[in-house]
């Protein structure tokens, strides 16, 4: 009789156990005990605060900001409760949504919303726990955001194209955010056991849904990503994702190619004659009646500079007046205020 | 959004001051992860349990919370249980593999699973006596930075009105095919989410404005809590302290 190998213990937990679980990366509460608990909470501190003070900073500047990183918050939140099929373990799991966020808003706010949205969850859906938010920050928080934003950074620094950095930035963030859990895991219960056989077996633990669930979380990334590209350029311009000399590059790469296309299509038109030359011009003719001379010679002289001219002058107007429908989409209305939901601020309770 | 919403107004342990519950929950919390042993623990989730199901909670919703931790428990119970210790305690086949539970993995697993349902418990305790805006002032009240709690008042406010987007998107795919595939499903899936960002980037655009309008100045003012009652700060030392004799024993 054989002993039982690791893996096949590993298999059965992490196979019939994990997959089920559809909020994984967070630590429980009371997982932890005291002093991991504490040691989490104070590596998550510095990071907490830059992030704070960043969001103070930046919310100085726009007061727009702050609800903006309430709002990702809430947006963080619901990603990770939205379930998604994982391919090959047969169950549904769900991202962690701190690789976009952290691309988005930059890493270090990126852990005060992180550590916001894990805090309602700890607080109303038991994933996580007070005790643990240290432990869920650090692996997801500040992991998750500052791989995802590192990640991104470092593919678009050697101009890899955007779609390829997104999915690459929301893959690792992924996988960073678990090996994080792993280590924290390991540390929290090993008891008198040592850390790295127990590490190896958490991480095994966490390979038939985190590995399937890393690159569909690289694939929405990207997909996100290129949606708010494809749809307004001028958000990710504002949110220091892209620079406007990277758009106006495209504009220009974009009008550049138009020339090139208007400049060789006449000269390969020239080598062929017109339906109206080769078909209607060919008949008439054999019917005796030839071409005239037309009334408004338009190759003649400069009549047709001037009429471009013109035509130039107003479509320039026409642009420059209606230029924030053309770039800036739907424009915000000057008194929204009435129809908006104010932000909870009274004491008004949740009715049971 | 079930869980998020559920408030037990009626319950005694609603009507105490949200800072005291918040303290005595940290102390107690604080306790549990530091005691040595099942005993404490064990009654900590006895008491809380108790608790919960006198402010008659619907048991879909004391499953939709539990269910979680229950799991994480049964994993980390049967990685100790399997991995920790040398004292052989149980053993049985499976397809010719032969399985070996231990003694010290058993007494390991037991410990950490009776300190998550304590810890747990505790934390279903004071969220269901106490509602959010009350527990954002007590967070303020014990220095937690201003603009973490007007983050998460943000956030709070915003997961409702998201999620409703989010469903009405997701209705949307879903009845035109959508999710008939795994391809489909993932381009549509991170079609949704993008919108949601959009829709997070045009509202708080939408929301300032508003708030600006209002003499909205950067700083969002707070739930003002009521001064503490003699009575309030008696029964939560007469708490502290049993439970710590408790602890100590």
């Amino acid at each position: 009789m054989k002993k039982v190998s690791c893996g096949f213990v590993i298999a059965i937990i992490g196979g019939v156990t994990l997959p089920q679980n559809v909020a994984a990366m967070h630590i429980a509460e009371g997982l932890l005990p005291f002093n991991w608990a504490a040691f989490w909470f104070a590596v998550a501190l510095p990071f907490f605060a830059w992030g704070l003070y960043r969001l103070n900073k930046r919310n100085l500047d726009d007061l727009s900001f702050k609800p903006l990183v309430g709002l990702m918050a809430a947006v963080v939140f619901i990603i990770s409760c939205l379930p998604i099929p994982v391919p090959f373990a047969g169950t549904c799991s769900h991202p962690c949504g701190t690789g976009i966020s952290g691309i988005l808003i930059g890493p270090a706010i990126s852990v005060v919303i992180t550590a916001a949205a894990l805090l309602i969850q700890a607080l109303f859906m038991a994933h996580g726990g007070l005790s643990t938010l240290g432990a869920d920050i650090v692996s997801m928080g500040v992991m998750g955001s500052f791989t995802g934003f590192l990640t991104f950074r470092a593919l678009r620094s050697v101009n890899v194209n955007m779609a390829v950095a997104a999915f690459m930035a929301g893959l690792f963030a992924d996988w960073a955010t678990y090996f994080m859990t792993s280590v924290e895991l390991a540390a929290g219960i090993r008891g008198e056991a040592a850390f790295l056989p127990l590490f190896w077996k958490v991480l095994i633990a966490f390979i038939p849904t985190q590995l399937p669930i890393g690159v569909l979380e690289g694939a929405m990334t990207a997909g996100m990503v290129m949606l708010l590209y494809k749809k307004r350029p001028d958000l990710l311009i504002k949110m220091r994702v892209i620079k406007a000399r990277e758009v106006a590059v495209i504009g220009a790469v974009l009008i550049a190619v138009t020339f090139l296309f208007s400049g060789v299509a006449p000269v390969e038109a020239s080598k062929w004659t017109g339906v109206d030359e080769a078909v209607i011009e060919k008949i008439a003719k054999e019917q005796g009646r030839e071409p005239k001379e037309p009334l408004v010679n338009m190759e003649q002289g400069d009549l047709p500079l001037f009429i471009f001219l013109i035509a130039g002058a107003v479509g320039g107007f026409a642009a420059g007046y209606y230029w924030r429908v053309l770039i800036a989409g739907k424009g915000l209305p000057i008194c929204s205020g009435q129809d908006e939901p104010a932000p909870e601020t009274s004491g008004k309770i949740r009715g049971s | 959004m079930l869980l998020l919403e559920y408030y037990a107004t009626d319950h005694w342990l609603s009507r105490i001051d949200a800072r005291i519950k918040l303290l005595v929950t940290m102390i107690i919390l604080v306790m549990v992860l530091s005691y040595q042993g099942v005993g404490f623990q064990l009654l900590v989730a006895a008491i809380s349990l108790t608790l919960i199901v006198s402010m008659k909670i619907p048991w879909r919703l004391f499953l939709l919370r539990f269910s979680e931790p229950f799991l994480i428990v049964l994993v980390v119970f049967l990685l100790k249980i399997f991995f920790s210790g040398h004292d052989p305690l149980f053993s049985f086949d499976i397809l010719g593999f032969q399985i070996t539970g231990y003694r010290e993995g058993l007494a390991e697993g037991i410990a950490i699973s009776s300190r998550i349902m304590a810890a747990i418990s505790l934390m279903a305790v004071l969220v269901y006596a106490t509602p959010f805006p009350e527990l954002m002032a007590a967070l303020s009240w014990l220095k937690v930075p201003r603009g973490f709690i007007e983050v998460l008042l943000y956030a709070y406010r915003y997961i409702f009105v998201l999620f409703e987007e989010a469903m009405v998107i997701y209705h949307a795919q879903k009845n035109r095919l959508g999710y008939a595939n795994f391809r489909n499903r993932l381009s549509s899936f991170g079609i949704l989410t993008g919108s949601l960002i959009l829709k997070a980037f045009e509202q708080s655009q939408t929301l300032s404005t508003a708030m600006v309008q209002r003499g909205y100045d950067g700083n969002m003012p707070l739930f003002q809590s009521r001064p503490f009652r003699s009575s309030e700060i008696f029964l939560s030392c007469l708490v502290v302290t049993v439970m710590g004799i408790l602890w100590g024993i």
